[in-house]
């Protein structure tokens, strides 16, 4: 065990606090707007608080650290590009102004109101089919960071994920958004200070110089530059700027916080801030990955790479940076980041809960419901059914997070199944905001082309990540140029 | 290499010190933006 009683007593504080504050929240929650977007009241500062601690989990910091440890300073550039598109997003409103203008409160309900409801049912589907499968890793992986930094048995990793998954349901089924923001705005200070520190540390103990030598040494040039690794290239550069375009446009969790603040203005300054914040959300553990490759990266090579020994053990790359983090962190010290990453946790989980269950039971049931003639529900039986859609993802979620172990690079994973829907309903949000020939069977052709594009290149034919997301992307566009231009014009 | 390197750095030192910053000034400023925002759901739960 490596806890002490002072880092146990602050994990344990903190997720006393996040509780207590999660149910505040409900006491503010009238009707489905304040359950799903806030109200649409959200200013700039807490606006950024909780789009960054959305986005920012001990997931993150686990495939991002993975990234840094197999790819080195190459690993960066993904980073760099989240972080640029986002800026560009912000400053030009690509998207986000005219959707915050629309008063959505998902992302599929676009398609019905530009396309078709079939459209949006279709999409809501695929929407969250694509982003309950990029969940489903979660829990294990973040489950296996606490069990190696507090040194917990992994026999017990079931019992953690269980608790971690029911401790963020319980404040995020009762007060929706309104508890998801308030506990967010307290995790993302928490997190923020523990990335600090981690980075701190990391560099400290591993020493820069030692770092640079040490991707020197193990993957020469390759390590440094992205054109020159044969992972990535030209392509993947490309994809993951189009990926990125999507993400930081049709991502509902991201997409949710554009919904919930203030005016379409505040939506872009909201995304342009948080850019700046991206680029550490990557960089910064992707460095912890590097530091990790330097202080145990002496192990046989696997795929070009010396695996981490740590006590004579040999783990997986991914596991490399906390065992680091159990290691060089002190008492105390260790307690603060772990909290700091349990808020990272807890803020992405409930966020997403709410995010994919929103358009479980708003995109799909509602609108079924809605073609098959039953009548409109009122406020509360929406929340009802957005509560009970909560429930059944969180289930989904822990049995996928037991039985499903990605291969390859999790960040890959990640990308490719959100690529299942960002492909289609990207290039649909842009065709359908840009272009009026944009029709619905063009829309159609493109959520399915960009979900077939995705699925089966990857699962099925096991192409490499990047053609399979190029494939993915290309297809969705090809889908819709030509099922728009065969459809019966625009509507 | 050496080129991607420094390049590397200065975006390194760039990511770490806007992350800092930002956490900084949200962290203090965010509190009246909570308040903010108390108050005009509750007023929106207030009317009719």
């Amino acid at each position: 065990m490596n806890f002490t009683p002072v880092d146990w007593a602050i994990v344990v504080g903190y997720l006393v606090t996040t509780l207590a504050v999660g149910l505040v929240g409900k006491r503010y929650v009238g009707t489905v707007s304040h359950y799903l977007v806030a109200g649409r009241e959200l200013g700039l500062y807490v606006g950024i608080a909780t789009l960054a601690a959305t986005e920012i989990g001990t997931i993150t910091f686990m495939y991002n650290g993975e990234f840094g440890y197999r790819y080195g300073f190459a690993a960066f550039a993904p980073a760099l590009i989240s972080g640029l598109v986002m800026i560009f997003v912000g400053r030009t409103g690509f998207v986000i102004r005219r959707f915050r203008d629309l008063r959505l409160m998902t992302v599929p309900e676009y398609f019905e109101v530009r396309y078709s409801r079939g459209l949006r049912i279709v999409t809501g589907v695929l929407v969250a089919l694509g982003g309950i499968l990029n969940m489903g890793v979660f829990l294990r992986i973040e489950g296996e960071f606490l069990t190696v930094v507090s040194g917990i048995d992994s026999r017990y990793l079931v019992g953690v994920m269980t608790a971690i998954l029911l401790l963020e349901l319980v404040y995020t089924v009762l007060g929706g958004m309104v508890s998801v923001v308030i506990t967010d705005f307290l995790q993302y200070v928490l997190l923020s200070v523990a990335t600090i520190l981690v980075s701190i540390y990391a560099v400290t103990f591993a020493g820069w110089g030692h770092i640079v030598s040490k991707v020197t040494t193990v993957m020469g040039h390759a390590g440094f530059s992205p054109i020159a690794n044969p992972k990535f290239g030209i392509t993947f550069l490309v994809w993951q700027t189009l990926l990125w375009l999507s993400l930081h446009t049709c991502w509902q969790t991201t997409a949710m916080r554009v919904f919930s603040t203030k005016s379409a203005e505040t939506s872009k300054r909201v995304m342009t801030w948080t850019g700046f914040i991206f680029l550490g959300r990557g960089m910064l553990p992707m460095l912890w990955g590097i530091a990790a490759l330097t202080l145990y990266g002496t192990g046989a090579l696997h795929r070009g790479v010396p695996q981490p020994v740590v006590a004579g053990q040999t783990l997986a790359p991914i596991d490399a940076m906390p065992a680091m983090l159990a290691h060089i962190l002190g008492p105390g010290v260790r307690g603060v980041v772990v909290a700091g990453m349990l808020a990272a946790t807890m803020s992405v989980n409930s966020s997403y809960l709410l995010g994919w269950s929103a358009v479980i039971s708003q995109d799909v049931i509602l609108p079924v419901r809605q073609a098959l003639g039953r009548g409109a529900l009122g406020a509360r039986a929406q929340i009802f059914v957005n509560r009970i859609a909560n429930l059944f993802v969180s289930l989904f979620l822990m049995f996928w997070g037991l039985y499903y172990t990605p291969p390859g690079a999790v960040y890959l994973y990640l990308n490719i199944t959100g690529t299942i829907f960002l492909a289609g309903a990207f290039v649909c949000v842009v065709g359908g905001l840009y272009w009026r020939r944009s029709n619905v069977l063009g829309g159609y052709v493109a959520m399915l082309a960009g979900a077939a594009g995705a699925i089966v290149p990857f699962f099925i034919l096991k192409w490499n990540e990047n053609v399979t997301g190029f494939a993915a992307f290309g297809l969705a566009l090809c889908g819709l140029v030509v099922g728009s231009l065969l459809g019966r014009g625009e509507r | 290499m050496n080129l991607w390197l420094i390049f590397w750095a200065l975006m390194l030192v760039v990511a770490g010190g806007s992350f800092a910053a930002i956490t900084v000034v949200v962290t203090v400023r965010g509190f009246r933006d909570l308040r903010q925002w108390f108050a005009s759901l509750s007023r929106q739960n207030a009317d009719p």
